[in-house]
């Protein structure tokens, strides 16, 4: 494997790991799959803030 | 508390929760129908309502947990000290304010004696503290974060000048009461489950504070420990059925200071029948650190 190559791969495993751990520790699945089903099931959003 | 809770039943949790950083910002979240509830300051949704937004306020979120705050070892004293000062309040459209208007009348004093700032509720223990504003009018624990902080003191609670202070309500856009009551009516018992286990005693709330401090808030979880328990009335979670002279007050105090253009009926912008269903509902069935809830 030459040089060029080597960066290639380095940098799409790079983005690789860098969008999973996004995906992992920044995404927040549970809006995105209620968002996703029938209107009737769909859990209420509620909005909050941090305060008593 | 009441989304972490019901994550350890085994329906699971009951509702998305979504943190903002103000009550404007929930507003248009509700207008857009990105949010279908929320919680905010009483007057807000008394306004919102009035202006043609379609929601209803259906329970509170909690009792008292209000206080005004000046500086420790600062030159004010007094209420009357504060003329002239700067006072920060969470927005025009909060029981904060209406508190401050309470204390101007109390003292003899108008709003021309004092300048009333809006500040998110985030910002307003640091600005105290760096001198940019003399007072602030705020919600839990952000008095407490002020005292434990070492510069703040409590001048007054809301509940010395407004015995039965309320502050933060439940409102749910009415599409949702029209098409979904059930789903209504499962947030509103879950909230008043957890109103009652908080209840409970010390052990309740301080695990309360951890959870919500540490997953919910992203605070110090030892800041909530201290609005929760010191002393453990700071903050009340019972009775959270919304009573018609507590928002009549408040509707009153907000036509006297131009918060609102005409009066409104109760009956017309809160929807009682969620809180009426969830009067026969007992505490949660979890202890604290506990795995499973029922």
């Amino acid at each position: 494997m030459n040089d060029s190559r080597k960066v290639i791969l380095g940098l799409a495993l790079w983005v690789c790991g860098v969008s999973a751990l996004h995906l992992r520790l920044n995404f927040d699945w549970s809006v995105y799959l209620n968002d996703r089903l029938p209107e009737s099931e769909r859990k209420l959003n509620v909005a909050y803030i941090p305060v008593t | 508390m009441t989304d972490y809770i019901s994550r350890h039943t085994a329906s699971g949790n009951l509702f998305i929760p979504r943190l903002f950083q103000g009550f404007p910002e929930i507003k248009e979240a509700l207008i857009s129908n990105t949010m279908q509830a929320g919680f905010m300051v009483a007057p807000m949704a008394m306004a919102l309502w009035s202006q043609g937004v379609p929601i209803k306020i259906v329970y509170l979120g909690h009792r008292y947990g209000s206080a005004f705050v000046v500086r420790k070892n600062g030159p004010i004293k007094t209420f009357p000290d504060l003329r002239g000062r700067v006072v920060a309040i969470p927005t025009r459209f909060s029981d904060e304010r209406l508190i401050v208007f309470r204390a101007l009348k109390k003292y003899g004093m108008t709003a021309k004696d004092i300048r009333m700032v809006e500040m998110p509720p985030p910002d307003v223990a640091g600005a105290l503290a760096a001198g940019a504003i003399d007072a602030f009018s705020m919600g839990e624990p952000y008095p407490s974060q002020a005292e434990m902080g070492g510069y703040g003191r409590i001048l007054f609670k809301a509940r010395d000048l407004w015995p039965d202070y309320m502050s933060c309500v439940l409102v749910v856009r009415q599409d949702m009461i029209d098409k979904r009551p059930e789903a209504v009516q499962a947030l509103v018992d879950g909230i008043a489950r957890s109103g009652l286990w908080l209840e409970k005693g010390r052990p309740y709330r301080e695990d309360a504070a951890d959870f919500v401090g540490r997953f919910y808030y992203h605070q110090d979880p030892r800041l909530l420990r201290w609005a929760l328990t010191n002393p453990l009335d700071r903050v009340m979670y019972t009775p959270l059925t919304p009573f018609k002279p507590d928002f009549e007050l408040v509707r009153d105090l907000m036509l006297e200071t131009g918060t609102l253009d005409h009066s409104i009926e109760f009956n017309d912008y809160v929807d009682i029948k969620f809180a009426e269903g969830a009067k026969s509902k007992t505490a949660w069935a979890y202890e604290p650190g506990g795995l499973e809830a029922r």
